[in-house]
Order: C-alpha cells, then sequence, then structure tokens
C-alpha cells in the first residue's frame, strides 16, 4: 500500500466498525429484538457494502499500475525495462511521461471507447488465468518464446494522445507519405522502420513481439 | 429438514460476514493479482451470502405480521429463538 487515499481509509473504516459489530454480536449474543437487527443490520449490511464498494475503486485503480504487472515474473522483463531511466525502448520513454508514469501498462494496453474499460478488464481475468494454469512455472527464457500479444497494438492507441492531425506531427515527411497506413493501422506506429518496438526485448527470432 | 435457530443462523452469517472483510481488507493491505481477485469474487460472494442469510432470518420474524389479519397484529410479535 502506497498511501492511504481517502478512499482507502473509507474501506478501512467500514471495515473496522463492521467487524467491531459482528464480534461484539458473537461475544455477547444479545437477544434479538428489533435494536439487534438494526444493530446487525450495519454489520452484515450497511458497512460491508461501503467497504466492498470503496475496495472495488481501490482494487481497481491498483490494476493499473505496473507493479500489479510485474507481479507476475513473466512480466519483470517488462516492468525492469519501464523502470530503467537509461533505456530508450518505446515503453520505457512513455514511463516517463508523467501522464503515463507507473500506469503506463494499462494507459497504453487498455482499450479505449464505450466498453474500453471492461473489455480490458475481461483481458486481464484472461492474463490472470492462463499465469495461474499454463505460466506460472514458465522460465523466462520460455515464456519470450510462448507468450506473444494476442493481437496486433492498434495504431489507435497511439492516437488516443498522438492524433496525427497536428501540424508538427504532418510536418514529417514519413508520416504523410503513410498517413493512411497509420490512420487505419496498416503500418504499426511500433514498428521495426518506425518508432522501434515497445517492448524490443522480447522479440522472438520469428519477430513477433509483446 | 429443520432450519437451524435464528440465532444460530445468525452467528453464521457474523462469521461469514467476517471472512469477506478479511478478504476484502486483505486486497487493500496486497494489492497484487491473487488477493485483488480473490477479494472481488470470492469476498463479496461471502459477504453477499452473510447478508441474504441476515435478510431471511429478518423476513422469517416478520412473515406473521403480515399473515395475521388487522385485529391479530397487536397481538403477535416478531418470534425470538
Amino acid at each position: 500500500m502506497d498511501h492511504a487515499s481517502p478512499l482507502t481509509l473509507i474501506a478501512f473504516v467500514c471495515a473496522a466498525i463492521s467487524a467491531a459489530i459482528l464480534v461484539s454480536y458473537l461475544v455477547f449474543r444479545p437477544k434479538l429484538g428489533p435494536g439487534t437487527k438494526i444493530w446487525l443490520l450495519l454489520g452484515v449490511g450497511v458497512f460491508p457494502i461501503g467497504l466492498a464498494g470503496a475496495g472495488n475503486i481501490q482494487d481497481f485503480e491498483a490494476t493499473k499500475k505496473r507493479a500489479f504487472c510485474g507481479d507476475c515474473h513473466v512480466m519483470t522483463l517488462h516492468t525492469a525495462d519501464s523502470d530503467d531511466p537509461n533505456s530508450t525502448s518505446l515503453a520505457s520513454r512513455h514511463a516517463r511521461n508523467k501522464f503515463f508514469g507507473s500506469e503506463n501498462c494499462y494507459v497504453c494496453h487498455a482499450d479505449y471507447g464505450m466498453y474500453g474499460t471492461v473489455l480490458t478488464k475481461m483481458g486481464g481475468m484472461r492474463h490472470f488465468w492462463l499465469y495461474y494454469t499454463q505460466y506460472r512455472n514458465t522460465s523466462l527464457a520460455d515464456a519470450k518464446h510462448e507468450i506473444q500479444i494476442r493481437k496486433p497494438f492498434p495504431n489507435s492507441n497511439c492516437m488516443q494522445c498522438h492524433s496525427t492531425q497536428n501540424p508538427i506531427w504532418l510536418a514529417q515527411r514519413d508520416h504523410t507519405a503513410m498517413l493512411d497506413d497509420v490512420r487505419s493501422g496498416h503500418v504499426s506506429c511500433a514498428s521495426a522502420g518506425c518508432h522501434g518496438l515497445a517492448h524490443p526485448f522480447w522479440q522472438t527470432p520469428e519477430g513477433g513481439t509483446l | 429438514m429443520k432450519l437451524p435457530s435464528h440465532h444460530r443462523i445468525l452467528s453464521i452469517a457474523c462469521v461469514f460476514s467476517l471472512v469477506a472483510v478479511g478478504l476484502m481488507v486483505w486486497s487493500l493491505f496486497d494489492p497484487r493479482p491473487v488477493p485483488v481477485i480473490v477479494a472481488m469474487s470470492l469476498g463479496q460472494v461471502i459477504g453477499t451470502l452473510s447478508l441474504l442469510a441476515f435478510l431471511f432470518v429478518v423476513a422469517s420474524d416478520l412473515r406473521p405480521l403480515f399473515r395475521s389479519t388487522p385485529d391479530d397484529r397487536d397481538s403477535i410479535k416478531p418470534k425470538s429463538p
């Protein structure tokens, strides 16, 4: 826990009050009158729901952190690269940008659009499942060959920030020459001939990257 | 099948609720994949079950009040175990 946000404090207060009510009921076993039921409603219902609400938001925020992604050992090279101030990889350069910061994995890899967050979380659940069912004991050397990005990284994610409409961006001849291909995603921004691979250390002999 | 007494159901609900609270707090202290997934799935399922058990007891106690005629209501008190 890096720091206690207001939501975390709310969650802890709800948890403490709920636990106190529940323990007091189990210890003292009061007569089951209306007062006891209201008291128990607070302990079983109101405060746990408050804890769940505040906790869910905190947990969702935690899942955006680079440290969360790096908790699975097969991702440690990626997080180490992002943490490296001397790295010139696309991922690391973005991690040094304040807008991306400690959430750079999420900001780049999240799906956008109306259901983007839900789709991203579903993808995360898939990663969790695959890790604990297939890759938990896979060495990093093997993981480099076995784990690949599921679908090509979409340029539309880059275009959330780099709109391809800025005059400075359009002044680059390489950009204007391939404008339609870049916008349609036929040419990847992160290809070797353009801005380079986001995670070059993960390149496989076949040329795939993650 | 005879149902356990209301006190017993509520005691089990309290224990379940304590477990749920513990699981949810665990993810706040240790926001790694396993605690977070457990808190947001198992923790909330257990918490919901304990709340449903509590609501079942309350509904059971209130049922005689709604079944009786208006004249009887004054004489019926919620059943205590």
